[in-house]
């Protein structure tokens, strides 16, 4: 079996400053997102189950200046090998663009039996990236799956539907997008990094997945991203200390914070 | 077990510059760091002198991403109700090769560990090393979780508190007497304006020293370096004057007070707090160091006890990359020679016959001195009082200048106590 695990780099956000409003990211490093390690930890699962499986980490490369360092990480984790795919066009590409790159990239690999996708980026997280690759590449799709087993006509992965859980039974090959439930990513072990950096790693750019600058440009264009403003209350509260408990609970309770 | 010809126990300055020399020279170096990334889980009060280690790896600190060279020197004396400040520029310090920078480690040693892997090194982050591993007396590789690596050779530069070497019997756990804690804001400000209230031409920087009230006498002082950017303001305090003052103050107040104070106020209004960090400080000078090197390891930075109060600066950054140096230029020797055994006592020889342990040599008693507080509170006070008197004017007949001085003179600097202490500074 092959896995293919499109995964995403995007700045740390802890270490996101807000400035003016503006998140400051000059020096931020990038790291690989949480939910594109649980996608990577299903593959890995899924290879351990299987057995005979390659797991393929592919990145499109959106201005992370160390991404083959970012990179190492879905290696260290187990990932036999990684695609990186590195173009000026990307940077700025939107679902579209980078739902289109990634289907290529993946039929240049040579196709896989089954794609898994973090349910949402960290940063972005429209979620849309996912679904369009499955249509793109013209195979059904599972979104937000909290369990993957190995079996019926391919594969059988969870849902949870809030009151009930589904099952379904797919054949391959498949897109999947996993839920963060669905596991506890790994943490790489010293041995494992040491062995990362002698994993093959490939490099492409647009031109290599048969795509031009073009055929990526946006749809859509982002007008302003701004941190949320919020005004704290300032109430201050007076009288003796059981008069201002009485009027902070009170106040609490009004604001939903405690329930009455 | 997996080998590799070094491993190099924390990504500081000292592991940093070990890896890099070694890695230059083609060695298999493994530096292992327990942060996120190197510099993610260091400080400093702001300030490297480049001058004592400039002819380590010249090539480096040409595109070294330093903050400012400092040009500029003040010092204040904070008593009761006044600030004395003496404002230091000499043309050289404003001339390359600069002597000193202002730095922010979490820039500084990341873009070391770059060049460490440029060279080929390998820097893995996020892992921390538990143990030494040990046959009979000698070191021979780490465990780190599950894994064991060997190695020939184990650098250890894990920082002051040095637990993986006490773990493995190498050194005692150092007293909090011998130390002192130092806690410092990066406040935000314009480049502008930070020129203006430092009196700097663009891209130089200044070096601002505080004593006396700042430490409410304790045996310490306030700190404050200016970056491109922001500013480093701080405080370092010895742990034992902290610990055993009797009205007990809550020394995180002290940075507070320091910032309220009339004459640091207006030098830091409007700088936005983006950084609070905090951390420990050797303050045992020579006798804070313990054995450099035994069989199959070599001891380097914080790790072996190489901070130095030196009153006027406490230095640490320049003797982490210059043990680190002399440690990775023994093992390449050692190497070229096959004779590991003489890796030890070369590194040991290259730090006794260079200004690393001769400034430690040199400053031996300047601890003895600074245990004094009149220091921290009575010399401060006794300068503003001087100088109150001077400028002093009102609706009574004047003294004359020298009465002035004298008076203030004979009262408190010529008296046997102060007698006794400036015999005493001669031996620092």
């Amino acid at each position: 079996m092959k896995i293919i695990v499109p995964v995403k780099t995007n700045p740390d956000l802890q270490m996101v400053r807000i400035k003016n409003r503006q998140p400051v990211l000059e020096a931020v490093p990038y790291i690989l997102g949480d939910l594109d390690k649980n996608a990577v930890e299903a593959a890995l699962q899924l290879q351990a189950e299987a057995g005979d499986t390659q797991v393929i980490a592919l990145t499109l490369n959106q201005g992370n200046r160390k991404i083959k360092d970012t990179m190492k990480e879905a290696l260290a984790m187990g990932a036999d090998e990684a695609y990186i795919v590195t173009d000026d066009a990307l940077v700025d590409t939107d679902q579209a663009g980078k739902a289109l790159a990634i289907a290529k990239a993946i039929e240049t690999i040579g196709g896989a039996d089954v794609i898994i996708f973090g349910e949402g980026s960290h940063d972005g997280y429209s979620g849309q990236v996912g679904p369009r690759v499955a249509e793109l590449l013209g195979v059904p799709e599972i979104g937000f799956a909290r369990k993957l087993t190995p079996g019926g006509p391919g594969i059988q992965a969870e849902r949870s539907m809030g009151d009930f859980i589904e099952v379904l039974e797919a054949p391959l090959p498949i897109v999947i997008t996993v839920a963060s439930e669905i596991n506890e990513p790994r943490i790489p072990t010293l041995m494992n990094i040491m062995k990362a950096g002698k994993k093959p790693s490939t490099d492409w750019t647009l031109a290599d997945l048969g795509l031009e600058a073009a055929d990526v440009a946006p749809k859509n264009k982002i007008l302003s991203n701004l941190a949320e403003e919020q005004d704290r209350k300032n109430i201050m509260l007076e009288g003796d200390v059981n008069a201002q408990v009485a009027a902070l609970i009170d106040a609490l309770t009004r604001e939903g914070v405690l329930e009455a | 077990m997996e080998k590799v010809d070094v491993i190099v126990v924390g990504g500081g300055l000292a592991g940093l510059s070990a890896a890099y020399g070694l890695a230059a020279e083609g060695l298999e170096v493994i530096l292992i760091e327990r942060g996120d990334y190197s510099g993610a889980k260091n400080v400093t009060g702001g300030r490297l002198y480049v001058s004592p280690i400039r002819n380590m790896y010249p090539e480096l600190w040409e595109d070294a991403p330093f903050e400012r060279p400092v040009t500029r020197e003040f010092i204040t004396l904070m008593g009761e109700g006044n600030s004395t400040t003496i404002e230091f520029a000499a043309d050289k310090f404003a001339a390359q090769p600069y002597q000193s920078y202002t730095v922010l480690r979490a820039t500084f040693d990341l873009w070391l560990s770059e060049q460490v892997m440029e060279k080929g090194g390998m820097v893995i982050v996020k892992q921390r090393v538990d143990d030494l591993i040990k046959e009979g007396d000698k070191v021979i590789g780490i465990r780190a979780g599950e894994d064991e690596i060997g190695a020939d050779i184990t650098i250890i530069a894990e920082g002051v508190l040095g637990l993986v070497a006490n773990k493995a019997g190498l050194r005692e756990l150092p007293s909090w007497k011998d130390h002192a804690v130092g806690f410092k804001e990066t406040l935000e400000l314009p480049k502008e304006v930070i020129d203006n209230r430092w009196h700097l031409a663009p891209d130089e920087g200044a070096a601002h020293l505080f004593m006396g009230g700042v430490t409410k006498g304790m045996l310490g002082g306030g700190f404050l370096y200016t970056n491109k950017e922001s500013i480093s303001l701080g405080i370092v305090l010895g742990m034992k004057d902290a610990k055993e003052r009797v009205d007990k103050i809550d020394i995180y107040t002290l940075l507070d007070d320091f910032k309220a104070n009339p004459t640091i106020a207006p030098l830091v209004a409007d700088g936005e707090l983006v950084e609070y960090s905090a951390h420990v400080i050797s303050e045992a000078g020579l006798s804070g160091i313990p054995q450099l090197w035994g069989d199959g390891y070599l001891m380097t930075g914080d790790a072996a006890g190489l901070a130095l109060n030196q009153l006027y600066t406490v230095r640490g950054m320049d003797f982490a990359v210059a043990s680190g140096y002399y440690a990775a230029q023994a093992i390449i020797e050692g190497k070229k020679q096959n004779d590991l055994d003489a890796v030890g006592p070369a590194y040991e020889k290259m730090m006794k016959e260079s200004w690393v342990l001769k400034d430690f040599e040199t400053a031996k008693n300047i601890l003895h001195f600074i245990e004094n507080p009149r220091i921290f509170s009575h010399y401060p006070n006794a300068v503003g009082r001087l100088f109150d008197r001077v400028f002093t004017l009102n609706d009574q007949p004047t003294d004359s200048i020298y009465t002035k001085v004298m008076s203030s003179v004979k009262k408190d600097f010529m008296n046997v106590t102060t007698a006794k202490e400036l015999l005493g500074m001669r031996k620092i």
